[in-house]
């Protein structure tokens, strides 16, 4: 939940900022991009929004460089105003495939089906709002800010779908001190972040799509198919239309299907795209450690997991999985989705925790630790369903792999914890 | 004919470029040159050695249409071949023929039940060749059959017994070999749909590499996701419009590339094998018949010509020894097939045959080539001349009327067009039907995703569009393909759910062609399928339709459609119960019952490959059945149970008297040897049936059956000592031998057996057991034979109860008598009893251990023995809550009726002592004994007459007076007691609401007594408030119960 927020908050705060990395990105794509933009930005200490000070930095700015140099060395066709073709744009994101003839190596940013890829980099060439939609956790957001990054070099132009979310937050809005100083305007009127992408001709991004009102879901229906937004409040200049190269990312939770379903009229007008929940463990591996290594640089440090405890995590969760998929009731399992996204979260906790708290090095004990703190949510439910499952499955393991003390540990912190917790 | 060395220096001219461009690519991509450097050279070698054999190689890769087009093109405008050889196993040639009457895909099959040699593990053993119309190798023999004067067919691969001989000779290797087909159909979710079985399938041409690293190169590399995909996409669009000469060259550049970086080492030495055979049979037949090789045309997959082995080549005279065949027997037949069972069998992914298919037609479109059919086929059968058909109008560039002794020959007449290179380097044109089938596609999918709930419309036809073609080029494609269609129609149509049966991949699949399945036709069915066609066709179901036709029968209205009711039970027994082919829906077959009405779900038109087996075995159902049958009894594994089986199933199925009969005979001999009783509680079940069904006949009970029964009573008592003797013969096989006996004993006394064997061996075997189950059972059985009383088995059951160390005991009796219930139902009033007694007596710490093994005991019995517990216990207990309150269970109530009943001269004899008994009981005691009329039919409405007048009381008057006695005694004893301690029951009848005034009986007149003779209640209510204070006050001071217990029962009396 923490983390929605601030990510939230991170998107308001964006949305003030946009206007001036917009504004560059628009005028001079090459200055924006170029590393030695950044690093000349960087040692002045008084501006606060510095990219380098940001606790998270959006995937245009993390991989800028990486992108300055596919754009210096993209020889394909590029749809509409795109920084990259759409081939370039797979390589960002999936990484380099041995043919491909580029003197570097691009990384694989997200791990998962190609085909994948493939269909929502040309959903977003077409004429049609893409949708991604899957499980929470499953790289949903993180697909669409890479692309948003990839294709027009910003992904702030988020709109985060709330039960609270009204139609300004999507269209505009009007700055009531000037609208009563200076009367209606264009200078008077707060465009919202989806009327600056178009302007921009950019992507917009509207997270969580579902979570919104049926009606306020459906201003974008005129926004998708007429690609421009009427001000009827003014007489004069009341259309903003849309560039080229505007198109929208939504993004939607498939668990929460049913709060908001789409209206059909909006649902023809996006291209679905499932992710699915990553079950491939070596797949699900590299994306614990990516995200991992990621999500900790920003402490500044780097930490090796040793493999056996990746392997118990990965196991403990393949386990969970497949128990919650057994039980009957809801009752019986985890109220957590038990997707990538928590292994990570659990995985940094008992990194911070040992980092900070323990020895240096991740135990067994500490990870037991953080599976627990961070799964268990409900108490008593879910502290029952964790107990039934430890004695049934990790002890199992533990004793097993009688040669390895690394489950025994494992099982034994566990166990220390929950009795902590139920008392 | 063209020399051999002209075209050769021509060729090598041709290849310089090709090799040159291949070492600079060597140059410019690899740091260690030498090996790669060495492979490339090699391919163009080996392409060149390839084209340079006289026999003309022609390369070809599994299921590809574009080798269907060349062969086609080649045989209608080249030289007419005299011989074609082709890569299938040798000895599924004669079943060809058969082909005439079919629908394609079908496949060639070799089937083998009995193996010799093999592991016996892997038997069955079955083989599938499919084929399809888009193939090469169909085409040729097509071509072939057509033209049988000019053309022969040879296939000169392996024998179908050889795939096995060279399979290691281990329990796991077939479903090693298997493996790949049996973890694709875990995956599918219609796996029922695979035509093949758990067939060894064999393809012509197989080319998917099976050297992992290099096949994942090569498909992360190409963009696409499967190994067809890549070959579609890469080979086979490309070489559809080629022409000759350049589709051999190339074909045999990727044949030689993927077996020699490919190919797994296995699969390579499995190829050198084969290679080797077929070359030695090619050059058999031509020496046999003096052809010129360059007469012929051989037809093997791409990767053969590649081979490395040295008889490669009708060049080198070498040849290879050809290995003997083992001694297994096969079977050879034609059975219907499928795409999807195609693609199941050969790991490809789903729809990749319909994508051929579809490619197929299309090229076919555009060439203006008609292809060769089955009904070419069949005009020949009619023994036209077969000339060539009228050329149709061809695209292709060669003339075939040119008489150039150049262009006589393709092979020739392409070296003017000779730049392989150059080939290799343009792209792919582009057919005009690609764009249009695109197109068609597009609007194909929307409406068919609209009839299946999908919102979709024009616009998504061309987002479709649209989608697809971005997605093409970003995979780097000309045109898209049909995966890239298959992509884009997802991503436009598939929303958060799919409100139909079908999603929108499903929907694509059917699009591209959909699974098609073949069908043999009536003429090429071997006899027994015929027949059984025949048979059926009085039913009013089209048998020939692919769908599941219900056949509803009414024998009263259509007694013909009787004997196909038969026909199908016997199909439904020999194919098993879990068949597809015909499947009971409303009827069933059970000894002695008729139907008069059946309905059947046949879809014989569907799944003919189970027929088509069947019919390996024999000529018409009924000699299958009886031959499996005999088989099944006389196997040397067999036992009487498997024997009486097969003779009930031969009652049932065939009205063959002969058979059952001997059937029965043999089941006889196998009683007498049988040394075992393991089997007895089915021996039994069968045997009762087999009586019952007899019984109900005109002509009653066969010998057999007789002679069994009598056979069994004997063999039964005689093991009777030994089983109860033997630890290792179960509780549950004494209650079966028992049944047998006792069942049958009427049949058996009969016919000659003596009571007298059945008594010396019950009275034998009570001193051999001390196993409280098996006592149980063996008490029961010496009741019913009169040994045993009772009572003695009741007070027996009150001393194990009374004491503590044999309490846990009890319950492993009462199992011994609830498995007695199998053979009399008499015992289930003592079950009742002892249960009722157990859950009253038993102390919780015993009683509640032992709950769960009794439900678990009962509930394994629930069908057989439960309901007559139930009957019992709804006959004692009270029913409803009311009766409760004044109810005692009737073993006690015949004790204190005893006492009642009791003649009066015994009584007077005992209790003159007793100060309880009044004159006036006395006088009532008079009346009853002067009247016992009254009494008897009191006594008879209890049904508890025993201890007045049975003869067993009768004969030992002493000991029923002692036990009378004793508890008459005793009661007295109880009421002094109750008598000298007042308080307690004052308090007790206080709280049960009753006077507190201590009649010494309740008084009732004679008159009275006999005035409620007819309402048998009144009785029980006379005793009642003092059983009720009785028990009320044991209830709630045990301790008095058991200074009581302890003051009466010092020395529990034995009995």
């Amino acid at each position: 939940m923490a983390k929605k927020k601030a990510l939230v908050q991170e998107a308001t705060e964006a949305q003030a900022v946009t206007e001036t990395q917009a504004e560059i990105a628009a005028t001079s794509t090459e200055a924006a991009s170029s590393p030695s933009v950044a690093t000349e930005a960087a040692p002045k200490p008084s501006n606060p929004p510095k990219a380098e000070e940001n606790l998270r930095e959006p995937a245009e700015v993390k991989y800028a460089e990486e992108l300055a140099w596919l754009e210096s060395v993209d020889t394909g066709n590029k749809p509409f105003s795109w920084r990259l073709s759409p081939r370039m744009i797979r390589t960002f994101i999936l990484g380099t495939q041995p043919g491909e003839k580029l003197a570097r190596k691009i990384d694989q940013k997200f791990f998962g089906d190609a085909t994948l890829v493939e269909r929502a980099i040309v959903t977003l060439a077409s004429d049609r709002g893409l949708l991604l939609i899957g499980d929470p956790g499953t790289g949903k957001s993180w697909l669409a800010e890479l692309l948003a990054a990839a294709i027009c070099g910003n992904s702030t132009h988020v709109v985060q779908g709330t039960a609270g979310t009204t139609e300004d937050q999507i269209k505009y809005s009007w700055n009531v001190a000037l609208v009563i100083s200076q009367g209606q305007s264009r200078d008077s009127m707060i465009a919202s972040p989806m009327m600056k992408a178009m302007q921009l001709g950019q992507m917009g991004r509207f997270e969580e799509l579902t979570r919104c009102t049926s009606d306020v879901q459906d201003a974008l229906i005129s926004i998708l198919s007429e690609k421009y937004i009427a001000i009827p409040e003014l007489s004069t200049n009341n259309v903003v239309f849309a560039r080229p190269g505007f198109n929208i990312i939504a993004t939607a939770n498939s668990r929460d299907r049913g709060v908001n379903d789409l209206s059909s009229a909006l649902k023809r007008r996006f291209n679905f795209i499932h992710i699915p929940i990553v079950t491939n463990k070596k797949s699900e591996r590299e994306i614990v450690m990516f995200r991992t290594r990621d999500l900790l640089r920003r402490n500044n440090f780097d930490i090796d997991v040793p493999a056996v405890l990746m392997d118990v995590l990965l196991q403990t969760f393949a386990d969970m999985r497949e128990s919650a998929a057994a039980a009957a009731s809801d009752d019986q399992r985890l109220e957590s989705s038990l997707s990538t996204a928590e292994q990570i979260g659990v995985l940094e906790d008992a990194i911070l925790y040992g980092n900070f708290f323990g020895e240096k090095l991740l135990t067994a004990n500490a990870l037991a630790r953080s599976v627990i703190g961070g799964l268990v949510r409900r108490v008593p439910e879910d502290l029952s369903v964790m107990n039934k499952f430890w004695h049934a499955v990790v002890e199992k393991h533990a004793k097993e792999n009688k040669k390895d003390n690394t489950w025994k540990e494992f099982s034994e912190g566990g166990k220390s914890i929950m009795s902590d917790m139920s008392k | 004919m063209p020399q051999p060395q002209k075209s050769r220096t021509i060729a090598q001219d041709r290849f310089a470029p090709l090799r040159g461009q291949l070492l600079a690519a060597v140059q410019a991509f690899s740091q260690g040159t030498h090996a790669i450097d060495k492979m490339l050279a090699a391919i163009v070698d080996d392409m060149e050695r390839a084209t340079n054999e006289p026999v003309e190689i022609f390369p070809v890769a599994h299921h590809s249409p574009a080798a269907a087009i060349q062969i086609l093109r080649r045989l209608q405008d080249g030289p007419t071949p005299k011989v074609i050889f082709v890569e299938l196993c040798e000895d599924l040639q004669p079943v060809l023929p058969g082909l005439a009457d079919c629908q394609l895909p079908i496949a060639l099959q070799s089937f083998a039940t009995e193996t010799a040699g093999f592991p016996p593990d892997w038997s069955p053993l079955t083989v599938v060749a499919p084929l399809t119309e888009f193939s090469a190798e169909f085409q040729a023999i097509a071509y072939a059959l057509s033209h049988p004067e000019q053309t022969q067919l040879v296939f000169v691969d392996r024998s179908v017994d050889h795939i096995f001989q060279w399979l290691p000779q281990q329990e796991g290797a077939l479903a090693e070999a298997l493996g790949h087909s049996e973890d694709e159909e875990s995956i599918s979710e219609e796996a029922d749909e695979n035509l093949h079985g758990t067939a060894y399938g064999v393809q012509m041409g197989r080319m998917e590499p099976t050297f992992e690293g290099f096949q994942e190169v090569l498909l992360s590399n190409a963009r696409v996701r499967h190994f067809s995909e890549w070959w579609d996409q890469y080979v086979e669009s490309s070489i559809v419009g080629a022409d000759y000469q350049t589709y051999r060259e190339v074909m045999c550049l990727v044949g030689s590339l993927i077996r020699r970086l490919g190919q797994s080492k296995e699969r390579l030495e499995n190829d050198r094998k084969r290679e080797r055979y077929m070359w030695t049979r090619i050059k058999e037949h031509l020496a046999q018949h003096k052809l010129q090789p360059e007469e012929t045309l051989f037809i093997c997959g791409a990767a053969h010509t590649a081979s490395d082995v040295d008889s490669f080549g009708t060049q080198t005279p070498h040849r290879d020894p050809i290995p003997p065949r083992t001694q297994t027997k096969w079977l050879y037949g034609i059975i219907p097939s499928s795409f999807r069972s195609i693609e199941q069998q050969f790991g490809m992914p789903d729809g990749a045959i319909s994508i051929a298919e579809s490619a197929w037609k299309r090229s076919q479109e555009a060439l203006g080539l008609r292809s060769l059919a089955i009904k070419d086929i069949k005009d020949t059968s009619q023994a036209k001349p077969a000339p060539k058909k009228t050329p149709k109008k061809t695209t292709h560039p060669i003339d075939p009327t040119n008489d150039d002794d150049a262009s006589s020959s393709p092979i020739a007449s392409i070296s003017s067009v000779p730049d392989v290179l150059g080939f290799l380097q343009r792209p792919p044109q582009l057919l005009e039907q690609d764009e249009e089938q695109l197109l068609r596609w597009c609007v194909e999918i929307v409406s068919m995703a609209r009839e299946n709930g999908y919102l979709a419309s024009t616009a998504d036809a061309i987002a479709i569009y649209q989608t697809a073609i971005l997605l093409g080029r970003m995979r780097n494609r000309h045109h898209p393909s049909p995966y890239d269609f298959q992509d884009a129609a997802i991503t436009c149509l598939e929303k958060d759910r799919t409100p139909k049966k079908r999603n929108v991949q499903r929907l694509c699949e059917i699009l591209l062609g959909g699974d098609r399945s073949g069908h043999v036709g009536y003429s090429s069915l071997p006899p027994l399928a015929q027949d059984v066609y025949d048979r059926l066709s009085a039913l009013p179901v089209t048998l020939k339709g692919k769908t599941i036709q219900r056949a509803l029968m009414d024998f009263r209205q259509n007694p013909e459609y009787s004997a196909c009711s038969d026909l199908l039970w016997r199909l439904h027994y020999l194919l098993g119960k879990n068949n597809s082919l015909v499947r009971p829906i409303m009827g069933e077959r059970n000894l002695g019952q008729r139907a008069l009405q059946e309905s059947w779900d046949i879809s014989i038109g569907k799944y003919q490959a189970p027929l088509i087996q069947l019919a390996y075995e024999g000529v018409s159902i009924e000699q299958v059945l009886e031959r499996r049958l005999l088989q099944y009894a006389f196997s040397s594994k067999a036992r009487t149970v498997q024997a009486l089986e097969a003779t009930e199933d031969s009652l049932l199925y065939l009205e063959a008297r002969r058979l059952t009969q001997r059937l029965g005979e043999h089941a006889n001999d196998l009683l007498v040897q049988e040394l075992a009783a393991d089997a007895a509680q089915d021996i039994f079940e069968r045997v009762r049936r087999l009586v019952h069904y007899y019984r109900s006949t005109p002509e009653g009970l066969p010998p057999w059956l007789q002679h069994f029964v009598a056979t069994g009573y004997s063999h039964f008592s005689t093991m009777l000592p030994e089983a109860f003797s033997d630890r290792g013969t179960s509780p549950q096989q004494i209650s079966g031998m028992l049944a047998f006996i006792f069942t049958l004993e009427s049949l058996a006394l009969s016919m000659g057996c003596e009571r007298s064997q059945l008594m010396i061996a019950i009275k034998q075997s009570a001193s051999l057991t001390q196993d409280p189950e098996k006592l149980g059972i063996l008490w029961a059985a010496e009741w019913l034979l009169s040994v045993r009383d009772i009572e003695e088995i009741r007070s027996f059951f009150d001393h194990l109860l009374e004491n503590p160390l044999t309490l846990a005991a009890f319950p492993r009796y009462l199992d011994g008598f609830l498995l007695a219930l199998t053979f009399t139902p008499l015992v289930s009033r003592l079950i009742v009893e002892l249960l009722s007694k157990a859950f009253e007596r038993l102390p919780d710490q015993v009683l509640m251990p032992w709950l769960p093994s009794l439900l678990m005991g009962l509930r394994s019995h629930s069908n057989t023995l439960l309901p007559s517990i139930l009957q019992e216990v709804a006959q004692i207990y009270p029913k409803t809550s009311k009766e409760l309150d004044a109810w005692i269970a009737p073993w006690y109530r015949e004790r204190r009726k005893r006492k009642t009943t009791i003649p009066t001269p015994l009584v007077q004899e005992i209790r003159p002592a007793l100060p309880t008994l009044s004159n006036e009981e006395r006088s009532i005691f008079q009346i009853m004994a002067d009247h016992p009329q009254t009494t008897d039919a009191l006594a008879h409405l209890f049904g508890v007459a025993t201890t007045w007048r049975s003869p067993e009381t009768t004969e030992t008057p002493a000991s029923s007076t002692a036990t009378a006695a004793f508890h008459d005694q005793r009661e007295a004893d109880i009421h002094a007691i109750l008598r000298h301690h007042p308080q307690t029951t004052d308090a007790l009848s206080s709280w049960l609401g009753l006077s507190a005034s201590w009649p010494t009986e309740p008084t009732h007149t004679p008159s009275a007594l006999v005035s409620a003779k007819p309402h048998a209640n009144a009785i029980t209510e006379y005793l009642e408030p003092e059983a009720a204070a009785a028990a009320a006050l044991l209830h709630h001071h045990p301790q008095t119960l058991t200074a009581l217990v302890k003051h009466l029962i010092p020395n529990p009396q034995s009995v």
